[in-house]
């Protein structure tokens, strides 16, 4: 025997009746969720994202001797890597000023070059020179000072003793590091036997996280002085919290226009509606069960948009991760009760001013013949 | 010719009472009195015809026969109780239970079946029978059409279906509004056929008309104008009867 009337079958019947308002309502309530997906998704991996691209511009705390100029305990380069942490890049640099042939002075600077290129991911550099003995020993110089060279191939002096050197890469990043030429921190250290008088440091997470580095580092190396780079975490904060404030502003409004969007289709199908509505009212019909009928219309696209929306909505944001950060942005399942529960809003907001409709409609007005 | 307290026909039982029943509209052009202390009776089988010109005031006592409105002033008892006593809610539960719809235009849901139009009212009555829906499709001739949406079924077939589903909660009193307006002669005769032996099974039924030949059927007639009862007749040789 085949079933009898049931709340389902009425929903189903009539979202089916009238397919072109039913996806009217369904493309705005999924275009809602997707939004809602891509926003949320985005907003919940900002943090990351920015700070990655933050990490690109470079050190954000330095650590230097309390005497300025002079050189930093040996020890201080592993004391630093480890209060740090894992997550941080600790990178040591050392200063001296050599003579080139003709007689000018030129800053060269002893690092970790693989260090320095993770992280100054943003310098322009042709090609980095390979951690390799030989001679001359390969150097990265800075576009200004490969032109007051004006070679590949030359020699510098410091204290008396002179090192063949060949430019093999130029680096270019608008800054001091134009001058200099770089070069291994060892090969650097028994040329010149001078010991890194810097570190810089590189430290990840919010600022809250690189504010507890500093402190770790403070007290770690209670003879140096560790400052932190305050324009850079500054400005950063800023960025993070502005683009935070942009996305759920972005949201809401977004959310409100398909709110929008979704009363006037409702509204529409209400009133297309109404003597089928009536008609139930005189049959029986109680306020609760006409509005709960509309109101189940508006909750079921909600949730069936919420299906499609999500879908589209990590698409969104996995594309906006690729193009803007680079990274891919995967799609979080803990959005989802904030979605649905945005979506839901969205669906009874947009049928509040419908169901009001509803509440006043004069079954005898409508049904009279005439 | 004025008779504005009728009387129902002796030994029967009143199915419908109405005692100066007042209703006024409030709006911006003042106060309109649609009905201006109405009292009627009607006896339980009896088969009532209202007439009068647009805005006499036929759609007010309908709203108030039909338990779809309230009177302002007066009392309307319907089966033995005040409707005016009664909550919404059990205003909602009493018309389901006592009134049955026919409408001029037939409003059947689009897209329910003829069955399922019918299992409608009884999905708000109470719970669905599909076996007695269907004995009541049957009643009106219409059992073949059962799977048929309203769209493809005639004027004539959905009337048939519209009182169908306005008997099957077996209601006491079936308010009609013009059930024949919409229909060509043929149909008429159907549906004229279909009313007449619904009141020979003792359905009280009140019918809204504009057309004096279905009036003629009624075992009354009642004629209303500006909010009053100005004109009742019985109808002493009804058609029925010959």
């Amino acid at each position: 025997m085949r079933p009898g009337l049931s709340l389902p079958m009425l929903l189903r019947r009539s979202l089916l009746h009238r397919r072109s308002r039913t996806l009217a309502e369904l493309l705005s309530l999924t275009v809602s969720a997707a939004v809602a997906t891509a926003l949320l998704t985005l907003y919940a991996s900002l943090d990351l994202k920015l700070h990655h691209q933050f990490r690109a511009f470079g050190a954000n705390i330095v650590i230097t001797s309390q005497n300025p100029g002079q050189a930093l305990p040996l020890d201080a380069l592993a004391i630093a890597s480890q209060a740090a942490g894992p997550d941080s890049r600790v990178v040591p640099f050392a200063y001296a000023i050599a003579q080139m042939q003709n007689g000018s002075s030129i800053v060269v600077a002893g690092t970790d070059l693989t260090g320095v290129r993770a992280m100054n991911s943003w310098w322009q550099v042709s090609h980095w020179p390979q951690p390799k003995e030989g001679v001359p020993l390969q150097v990265l110089t800075g576009a200004r000072a490969e032109k007051a060279l004006g070679a590949k191939r030359f020699s510098l002096t410091y204290n008396g003793k002179t090192v063949p050197l060949q430019t093999v890469g130029t680096v270019r990043s608008g800054d001091a590091e134009d001058s200099r030429i770089y070069l291994p921190l060892e090969a650097f250290v028994s040329w010149t036997g001078v010991t890194p008088t810097t570190l810089e440091v590189q430290a990840a997470g919010n600022t809250q996280q690189i504010q507890a580095v500093l402190t770790r580092l403070r007290q770690a190396l209670p003879s140096s002085d560790v400052q932190a780079v305050h324009q850079l975490i500054e400005a950063e904060a800023n960025i993070v919290s502005r683009t935070r404030s942009l996305m759920l502003s972005s949201l809401v409004l977004i959310s409100l226009t398909v709110a929008i969007c979704v009363l006037a289709t409702l509204t529409a199908s209400v009133l297309e509606r109404r003597r089928d509505f009536a008609v139930m009212k005189a049959l029986g019909a109680t306020q609760h069960h006409v509005r709960l009928l509309f109101l189940l219309e508006a909750i079921v696209l909600a949730m069936a948009g919420l299906l499609g929306g999500y879908v589209l909505g990590c698409g969104i944001a996995y594309l906006i991760g690729e193009w803007n950060f680079h990274t891919a942005i995967f799609p979080l399942w803990r959005i989802v009760p904030q979605v649905a529960l945005l979506n839901l809003m969205v669906a009874v907001l947009a049928a509040a001013i419908p169901l009001r409709i509803l509440s006043h409609l004069e079954p005898a007005t409508l049904l009279r013949g005439e | 010719m004025s008779v504005a307290n009728t009387a129902p026909k002796i030994g029967l039982e009143t199915i419908i009472e109405l005692r100066d029943a007042t209703r006024e509209y409030r709006g911006h052009a003042g106060t309109v009195r649609a009905l201006d202390s109405i009292s009627l009776t009607v006896a339980r089988g009896e088969w009532l015809a209202i007439m009068g010109p647009s805005g006499s005031g036929k759609s007010t006592l309908v709203n108030l026969l039909g338990c779809l409105d309230r009177a302002d002033a007066g009392s309307v008892r319907i089966a033995g109780k005040d409707v005016h006593t009664l909550s919404r809610k059990e205003l909602d539960q009493f018309r389901a239970e006592t009134v049955g719809f026919i409408f001029q235009q037939f409003h059947l849901i689009p897209y329910l079946s003829a069955l399922e139009n019918i299992m409608l009212a009884q999905y708000f009555h109470s719970m669905t029978d599909r076996t007695e829906a269907m004995a009541a499709l049957e009643r009106v001739g219409l059992g073949d059409r059962a799977g048929h949406l309203p769209s493809e079924l005639s004027g004539g077939e959905q009337q048939r279906v519209c009182i169908a589903r306005a008997l099957i909660n077996q209601p006491p009193v079936l308010l009609a509004d013009e059930p024949t307006g919409n229909l060509d002669a043929a149909n008429q005769e159907i549906v004229t056929g279909l009313l007449r032996s619904l009141n020979q099974l003792g359905h009280t039924i009140l019918m809204v008309t504009h057309d004096p030949e279905m009036a003629q059927m009624a075992d009354r007639i009642i004629e209303l104008h500006h909010g009053h009862i100005v004109a009742e007749r019985e109808v002493l040789l009804t058609p029925r009867l010959s």
